[in-house]
Order: structure tokens, then C-alpha cells, then sequence
């Protein structure tokens, strides 16, 4: 066994796997680094090899007497046990082979080049790399931003507020709520949707601590981690919602009627609206791309103001921009659903009775428009203008048969390759809501893999499969005009067959999609989107809610699709970091900030203290 | 029964031209885009799977690529870029070989450098044949009457020996097809009357290629009947009018009419085929084997040197038209006597027959089904 004091001589060994996570970085640079450490004996890159040989690895390092072996690369530890076996080979320790693993070091970033040299100069030293790199710490403000006030941005905000720190929650819409405040039940405990997020939702609306910016976009962020200044444009409301009571005059006036965003268009609501009786701030608001007034510079109309008995009304109100300062920026934009009509077999847009997963959602909700009756859409012409119009009609006879197609835009790279994960549950869950309101009528459902992950999502699937919807393995590929409704087909994998029969209802099971405005938002504060467009965690598995800029952090889907509970949890988990960095008053910088230098240095010192320490005698301790 | 698996199955195939079989997930998006998949043959998806499984026999007894005249709907729809409408097309060539008993059309699909050794051969003993054959008993400046170089009557007279030879090897590949997707399957008895009332299914989809019209896209559909018809004009002319159409120098417009078209629509769709295979402007064209090159290159040539002999001829240059008859021969008859039985151009024989033997299976399978639907259920015994 060689003695601590015989000088080693480490081999650097450097790996290639195709991640793609490395692509930017220079090993030339690497290699030379690590030339320089002390003694570093030899610097090989192994190239794009699949499996070295481990008994021309032993020759290798018996020839060049190798002490310690470094395996450097994003993946490293895939080679490890070649190395640990030519070095058993070649008569070494076999704990000499070390990694250092410039993924797990957090190099997928822009600092990719010094993160790697610090990675390469710890595992020489045999020092843990979190050891000898230790951020930079820099004062926080207390106070969070929060872009978004869906669920995830409801439920940070709330966090944080309750624990008495001030919160500014930015919404681009009048209200805040997101899609879950469009949703009728959740899966799979077929709660209310509203039910849970509505109490939620008047919570942040009278919290002393948080403060709603809705109709309002960031614009820029400048500053740095710890004290970010945000500069916030506040679109023009046109209604007072300190002094609006919601008394509904103003919206009986308006002559102008366009479709209703929140009931995903399938029913029209006027230039001054509330987008449901419960949104927060609980006013009315004027749609300023369709008012009367406002299109027209204040020559026509103005009925809602004479109107208003309150005053609230203010048609020249202009937007403005403020000027926020805090410490913590939490990202919560959320999505979009996939755009149905890409697809043309199905049918989207041509079809009456082909529905997207949100307008099902809007038409089975009890406070939608038909009170959520299911009925099929109705073909009508408009009688002033001639022109087709399609309406839920209360009275309109309820679909016979409803067929729900997963995957609709997502899994297929013709659009996105990746799985929205909530398609299969969502589906399952209409599967239910058409049994229980029409028990007559046959619900199909048609996926290609049923992804029911979830803690009671499989049972959930089977019950489902109990109350009698037929389940087809196959993705449909045509919706057309039958002579009575609509024709699908689609293979039935299990059965061997092609189905081809009349439907009713159709209902597209949608994906997720980054919410408009991510990649701009990305570069306002220059954090990174993937690939897909859903924003990048700083680690998968270690660090999901981080970003690359300290401070700021993701929750919800726009770091990737996630359900409800899935979305909670990572907002609390956002919470919880946010109000850590308060509580401490300071926050970890991004890792901009390491240097391979210090990191050797510092690594070093460690190596010689433990070595220190080592080589002291044991000597039994007196009695 | 115990099915074999090939594991290599789909590196087999993709030799004969398969590509990213792997990649499907079992969607099942392609069948139902494909208008001809219905109740007893759903395709291209289960093919896919057999491939993925490695089901050598039931490949081999499968008809679904015969009935598949790629549009390529499913590729283009294909969610995971899984290709099945080459995945067909390169089973319609595995398939090809393994009907073919003296294996050579396997060499030529998995190596094209033999494939183009092979024609050059042939070409060449063509080309010395004919030239001696001129020599011996004519002159090169003479092109027909007494003393030509190349005697209608006797190129007559070879044609039909190099016609009978290539029917023949054609009709065993047949009938081998035969036995492997009807003949040998016990799940399915046709009866003989069947085969004599559906018989005419064969000339029908032969010469009006019915299915390919029903695709949803019509332009594939026209340029392949035009190139057919144009073909079947020729041979026919070629095998039964040669010597009207090589006496000169007067025109005899009954067979020239004819000729003319037919030389034009083969001209036009070689040369719509070699662009849309070369810009790879359609789904189809979008993966060329090197054989669907061979084959529309030495097609392209026949015809320019056919079409030039005969200016030639007809412009008195007698010489010149000659030469380029032999050119043309050493394109004609490497292009039929390896090109029909072994490679591409068998698909004329084999695609008509596989409509004739998918509908004899499906009516066998209809009947059956209702045979076994008005059987009386067995009464069960009680004690």
C-alpha cells in the first residue's frame, strides 16, 4: 500500500456523451487546465467511445504508473466501472478512480468552461466539488415578484405573504385565477374546481401583503440577484376596481358584443365585462381593442360612463409603467393549449361539434353557459349580417355519443414530441362528467398509451373503465361530415379493426404549450427556455425550482406540464426557497461566479488539511 | 403453432430500403389515415409491428403491401416520422425476393453494385451479340428491306424466346406468391370456384389500376396509368406490329399513332418520376432505392434511344440508326430479363395478383364468418 507521502500521479480521462449539454464548451481549454494541476501526470480525451477496453486501459496505466485515475465528462460515472476494473487490473486502489462530473456540477449553463475546470481540479484533489465551490451570498430585498397569478402564482404569493413578506403579483389578464378558474372538476377526486381555487382567490384579493397588478406585463428587469428593479407595464383598466361594486349597469348599456376568452369563445360578452362573477379584483373592466369609445377617440358611445353610478368609469385612463424593486423573481406564466386547428383531419374550426378540452370544460362547468347542460352546438345564421353562427343552445338536444382523442398536438413531432401528461387524466375525467349528466349516451375514448401516473390516477382509469366507456387503443385519424353529425376512424389496436362509426360530440384532448410571450419573457429576464420553450431548471433533479439567475425561480407549467398538485407542490416549493433566502437576507448568486483557479486553490487547501489530518499517528487516547 | 422470431428482421429490411421502423409507438394514426385499410386488412401499423417483432413468416405470407400504392398520407401524418409508407414500399421489394426461387432478386435489392454489374454484363453480350449477329448476315448501312443489319422478322422472332423465358421465371415467382399468402395457410380454404369468378380482378386492376384512383391524392394515380398504358402500348406494338413499325421510309400511321403516344407518355412520366425523385418534391419520391434509380434511368434511355433510331431511320441517316439500335437493344434487354422477374418491373404481375388473392381471402373469411354464424350452437349435453 503506498504511503501518504509518495507522490501520486493521476491520469485525467475525458468522456464524450451525446447530451448535448456540452455542446458550447471547449475541452481543449479543459485539458490544458488540467495539465496544469499538480500531479496531473497525463490528459487523455477519450473520444465518442462506447466501452474502453478495461485490460488496454490497465496497460495504460501500468505503463505511465498511475496512481489515481479522474474521469471527467457530463456523464462520467457510465465509465467508472471500466476504470475501476483496469485499475484492479493494473494492481491499484480501486477507490483511486474518481469523477468529475461537469452535469451533476451544474455545468449545463453558460459557465459551462469554468464550472467543468472547477469540476476537473476538485475530483483531482479529491475534494467534493459543493465543498470547495461555495457561492457567492448577496443581500436580498424582501420583497418577491410573482409573473403570473394562476394557481402556482396564487399559492406562492399566498405562501409568502402569510409568513408577512410583501408580494407584487403581475397578471396579464383583468383577473386573476388562470385556467384552473376556467376548470369545472380536478381529477381525480372530482373536486370543484372552483370551489378550491375561488376561497384562494379572495384570499390574495384581500391580503395586506400582496399586491395585484393585473393588466400588467413585466417589461424589463435590470439590477442584479438580490435587488432586481422591474419595471411593470399597467395597461389601461378604464374601471376604477377600488370604486366599481360590480352592479352590472354599465355592461346592460354596451352595444358591443365579442366572443368571452374566459369561456374560450363560446359565448360573446360585451367591451365592459367581468370575466366570470368571481373574478378578483372584482370590477369591471373595458376591452379596449373593441370599445366603442376607445376605437372611435372618444366620438361615439360612452353609454357605460353616464351609466356608472359610481363614478368608476374613467374612458381616457392611459397605461403607465411602475417601477418595482425585489429581491426574488418567481415565474409562473403557465400555458396555452395546443392550436386545434394545425391538425385539419379533425376537424377543429370546421366541425360545430368538435371541441377542444377547454370549451368542454367551459360548457360542463355549472357556472357556464348552459349551466352545464352538455348539449351540441347549434348552426345558426346571425340575422342581421347573414352570417354562420355557432351557439350553445340551452334547448339543443344532447350529444348520443362523445368521442374524446388524446394526444391532440402533443407526442408527435409534427408539432410537440412531448407529453403534455394532463391529456390522459383530463380525458378520463370528461369520460366521467358525460356519463354522469347523459347516462345514456356512449363516451369512446381513443389514446395510444393511457398515462395515468398519478397517487389514484390507475384507479381512477379503472373506474372510468366501470362506468362504461369503451376504451379504444388507437389514435383516431379523420373526423368528417356524416350524414347525421360526424364520421370518426379510427384503428382499434387491441381488436384489429378500424372503427369507423357516427359521433355526436368530439372532443380534442389538447396539449400544453408555453404560454405566449415565454420566450420574450425569457429574455426580459434572461433566463433560459428549453428546446420545447418551457423555461430550464437549473437541475432536474436536484434543483427543479432554481433558474440560472439566482433569485429567480419557476413554478408551475411554464417549467413543464404538470397537474394541479403537481403545480402546488412546486409552488410551495418555490415558496419555501423564497422565503429561506428572506429569512437569511441573503441568496445564492448564479454560479457565474466560480473561478478554476479559486476552486483548485481552495480545493487544495482541503486536500492537504484532510491529508494532515490523516497522517497523523493514531494514538490510543489515555486512560 | 410456435412462431420463429427474427431479430434481425429490420436490419434485413432496411437493406431493401426500410427506414426508422423502430420509432413507431403503435398510434395506429397510419391505418386509419390510409383509405384502403378496412375490416380484413388493417395496415401499414400491423406490418410495422410484425417487423418490430420480427415475424419473417407472417411477413412473408402478408398481402397489405400489394394493396398500399403509397401516397404517402401516412408517412406525412406519422406522429413519430416512423415512415411507414417506405416501410411498405421496402416490403414490397423484401417481399419481391422472397418469391423470386433463384434468389437473385435478393442480391440485387440488398447490393445495387451487382444489380449494375449484372445489367452491364447483360448489356454487353447484348451489344457484341447483336453486332455480330448484323455482321454475319447484313449491312450496317442498311436499316430494313433486304441485306438490314438488324432484320425485323429475326429480332422478331428473338423477342418472343426472350418473351417466353421471362413469363416463364415470372409464372414460377407467381405461383410461389400463390402459396405463400393463399396456398399454404390453413386458416383460410378458398374454394376453386372462387378463383374462376374472381379471375377477372387480375386484367381489371392490371390495366386501370382502379385502387391507385381511389387514394386520396389522383396526380400518383395518372402518371403511373400513363407510364403503364404507355409500356403495355409498346410492348404490345413491339411484340405483334415490329415489322410495320420498322418499315420505312413511308409511315404507316395505324401503329405510329399509337407509337408516338405511347413514346411521349413514357418519355414524360421518366422524366416527372427522375425530377420528383431528384428535387424529392412528393412524400413518394422522398426515399429513392438505388433500383428505383436503375429502373427509371434504363427505361429513360430505352425510350431516348428508341425515339432517336427511329429519327434517325426516318431521316436517312441509315448508319447512325443502326448504332443506336443496338444501344437501345443493350437497354432493352438487360432492362426485361433482369429487370421483370427480378427487380422492380415484377410488380406488374405481383400487384394485380395480390388484389385478386386479398380479395379471394377476404371472401373466404366473410364466409366463414357467416358459416360459423348460422352453425346451430352445440347443445350441451345434461345429465
Amino acid at each position: 500500500m503506498p504511503s501518504f507521502a509518495s507522490p501520486k500521479k493521476i491520469g485525467v480521462f475525458f468522456t464524450h456523451a451525446n447530451t448535448g449539454r456540452l455542446d458550447g464548451l471547449d475541452l481543449e481549454k479543459v485539458m490544458t487546465f488540467a495539465l496544469e494541476l499538480p500531479e496531473v501526470t497525463v490528459v487523455e480525451d477519450l473520444g465518442p467511445i462506447r466501452r474502453p477496453d478495461p485490460h488496454k486501459l490497465a496497460e495504460w496505466i501500468k505503463d505511465l504508473g498511475l496512481t489515481d485515475v479522474v474521469i471527467a465528462g457530463d456523464t462520467p460515472g457510465y465509465h467508472k466501472p471500466v476504470f475501476t476494473r483496469a485499475m484492479a487490473l493494473a494492481g491499484g486502489e480501486a477507490d483511486a478512480v474518481r469523477l468529475a462530473s461537469f452535469g451533476e456540477a451544474g455545468a449545463a449553463t453558460d459557465q459551462v468552461e469554468s464550472t467543468a475546470k472547477a469540476a476537473v481540479a476538485c475530483a483531482v484533489h479529491d475534494v467534493p466539488f459543493g465543498l470547495a465551490v461555495t457561492p457567492v451570498r448577496v443581500p436580498v430585498h424582501p420583497d418577491t415578484l410573482v409573473i403570473g397569478a394562476g394557481v402556482a402564482g396564487i399559492e406562492t404569493a399566498l405562501r409568502i405573504a402569510d409568513a408577512g413578506h410583501h408580494v407584487h403579483l403581475v397578471e396579464r389578464a383583468a383577473t386573476i385565477g388562470g385556467h384552473m378558474a376556467m376548470f369545472d372538476k380536478t381529477f381525480p377526486t372530482l373536486d370543484c374546481a372552483a370551489c378550491i381555487l375561488t376561497p384562494k382567490m379572495v384570499a390574495v384579493g384581500q391580503h395586506e401583503n400582496i399586491d395585484i397588478l393585473n393588466c400588467s406585463e413585466v417589461q424589463a428587469v435590470g439590477g442584479s440577484p438580490g435587488e432586481y428593479k422591474v419595471r411593470v407595464l399597467r395597461r389601461a383598466r378604464r374601471v376604477d376596481p377600488e370604486a366599481c361594486v360590480a352592479c352590472h349597469a354599465c355592461r346592460d348599456v354596451c352595444p358591443t358584443r365579442v366572443p368571452s376568452e374566459f369561456d374560450e369563445g363560446i359565448v360573446e360578452r360585451k367591451a365592459i365585462y367581468m370575466a366570470f362573477p368571481q373574478a378578483i379584483p372584482n370590477a369591471y373592466v373595458i376591452d379596449g381593442d373593441n370599445c366603442l369609445w376607445v376605437k372611435s377617440e372618444g366620438e361615439k358611445c360612452g353609454a357605460c360612463v353616464k351609466k356608472c353610478p359610481k363614478d368608476a368609469i374613467h374612458l381616457d385612463e392611459e397605461p403607465r409603467s411602475v417601477e418595482l424593486t425585489v429581491g426574488n423573481i418567481v415565474v409562473a406564466t403557465g400555458f396555452d393549449t395546443f392550436d386545434a386547428t394545425l391538425i385539419e383531419r379533425y376537424g377543429y374550426g370546421r366541425l360545430p361539434n368538435v371541441l377542444t378540452a377547454l370549451e368542454f370544460e367551459r360548457l360542463t362547468n355549472a357556472s357556464g353557459p348552459t349551466g352545464g347542460r352538455i348539449v351540441t352546438r347549434t348552426v345558426r345564421r346571425k340575422r342581421k349580417t347573414k352570417q354562420e353562427e355557432w351557439i350553445f343552445d340551452t334547448d339543443a338536444p344532447a350529444p348520443r355519443s362523445v368521442a374524446i382523442i388524446h394526444c391532440v398536438g402533443s407526442r408527435d413531432q409534427n408539432h410537440n414530441a412531448y407529453c403534455s401528461r394532463v391529456c390522459c387524466m383530463y380525458s378520463l375525467k370528461f369520460a366521467h362528467l358525460v356519463k354522469e349528466k347523459l347516462p345514456d349516451a356512449e363516451c369512446y375514448q381513443f389514446y395510444i398509451d393511457m398515462r395515468a401516473f398519478g397517487k389514484g390516477y390507475e384507479e381512477f382509469f379503472e373506474r372510468i373503465k366501470d362506468e362504461g366507456v369503451f376504451v379504444v387503443r388507437g389514435r383516431t385519424a379523420q373526423i368528417q361530415r356524416g350524414d347525421d353529425g360526424m364520421v370518426i376512424r379510427g384503428e382499434d389496436i387491441v381488436h384489429d379493426r378500424i372503427r369507423e362509426f357516427p359521433v355526436d360530440m368530439v372532443l380534442l384532448a389538447v396539449g400544453l404549450e408555453p404560454a405566449k410571450g415565454t420566450r420574450h419573457l425569457a429574455k426580459v429576464l434572461d433566463i433560459q427556455p428549453g428546446c420545447d420553450g418551457w423555461f430550464t431548471e437549473l437541475n432536474y433533479n436536484t434543483d427543479p425550482t432554481a433558474t440560472n439567475r439566482g433569485g429567480i425561480h419557476v413554478a408551475g407549467v411554464c417549467q413543464g406540464p404538470k397537474d394541479i398538485p403537481d403545480t402546488v407542490a412546486q409552488a410551495s416549493a418555490v415558496a419555501a426557497r423564497v422565503l429561506g433566502s428572506i429569512i437569511s437576507g441573503s441568496i445564492r448568486v448564479d454560479r457565474d461566479t466560480v473561478s478554476p483557479a479559486e476552486a483548485a486553490a481552495q480545493a487544495s487547501a482541503i486536500a492537504s488539511a484532510n491529508a494532515q489530518e490523516a497522517s497523523w499517528p493514531s494514538e490510543p487516547t489515555p486512560t | 403453432m410456435a412462431i420463429r422470431a427474427n431479430p434481425h428482421l429490420i436490419d434485413e429490411l432496411e437493406k431493401y430500403g426500410a427506414q426508422d421502423v423502430v420509432k413507431c409507438y403503435h398510434c395506429g394514426n397510419c391505418s386509419a389515415t390510409c383509405p384502403f385499410s378496412g375490416d380484413t386488412f388493417v395496415f401499414p401499423r400491423k406490418s410495422m409491428r410484425y417487423l418490430q417483432l420480427g415475424l419473417s413468416s407472417r411477413l412473408r405470407g402478408n398481402l397489405e403491401p400489394w394493396l398500399c400504392y403509397y401516397c404517402g398520407e401516412c408517412s406525412e401524418e406519422c406522429p413519430r416520422g416512423a415512415e411507414p409508407g417506405e416501410t411498405m414500399m421496402s416490403m414490397r421489394r423484401w417481399l419481391t425476393a422472397r418469391y423470386d426461387f433463384t434468389g437473385i432478386s435478393g442480391l440485387f435489392y440488398r447490393s445495387p453494385k451487382a444489380e449494375l454489374l449484372a445489367i452491364t454484363l447483360v448489356a454487353l453480350l447484348t451489344g457484341l451479340g447483336f453486332t455480330l449477329f448484323g455482321m454475319s448476315q447484313g449491312s450496317l448501312a442498311v436499316y430494313d428491306g433486304p441485306g438490314a443489319f438488324l432484320p425485323a422478322e429475326k429480332v422478331h422472332v428473338f423477342d418472343w424466346i426472350m418473351a417466353g423465358v421471362l413469363v416463364g421465371l415470372l409464372g414460377i415467382n407467381c405461383v410461389r406468391m400463390w402459396w405463400f399468402t393463399v396456398g399454404s395457410d390453413k386458416a383460410v380454404r378458398v374454394p376453386p370456384g372462387q378463383y374462376l369468378k374472381q379471375v377477372l380482378l387480375v386484367p381489371w386492376h392490371f390495366m386501370t389500376q382502379r385502387r391507385y384512383s381511389q387514394c386520396d391524392r389522383k396526380r400518383p394515380w395518372a402518371v403511373h396509368l400513363v407510364l403503364m398504358l404507355s409500356y403495355l402500348t409498346m410492348l404490345v406494338l413491339i411484340m405483334f406490329f415490329l415489322h410495320r413499325l420498322q418499315h420505312g421510309p413511308a409511315i404507316d400511321w395505324t401503329v405510329h399513332a399509337l407509337g408516338y403516344a405511347a413514346a411521349l407518355g413514357l418519355l414524360g412520366t421518366t422524366l416527372f418520376a427522375l425530377r420528383g425523385r431528384g428535387l424529392r418534391n412528393e412524400t413518394h419520391y422522398k426515399h429513392s432505392h438505388e433500383t428505383d434509380w436503375i429502373f427509371l434511368i434504363l427505361l429513360f434511355v430505352v425510350t431516348l434511344t428508341g425515339i432517336t433510331q427511329h429519327i434517325l431511320h426516318r431521316g436517312g441517316l441509315e448508319t447512325a440508326a443502326n448504332v443506336i439500335y443496338i444501344v437501345h437493344m443493350m437497354g432493352v434487354v438487360p432492362m426485361l430479363v433482369l429487370e421483370v422477374p427480378f427487380s422492380k418491373w415484377s410488380h406488374m404481375a405481383y400487384r394485380p395478383l395480390g388484389m385478386y388473392f386479398s380479395t379471394l381471402r377476404e371472401k373466404a373469411l366473410l364466409a366463414e364468418e357467416q358459416d360459423s354464424r348460422t352453425r346451430p350452437e352445440p347443445v350441451a349435453q345434461t345429465a
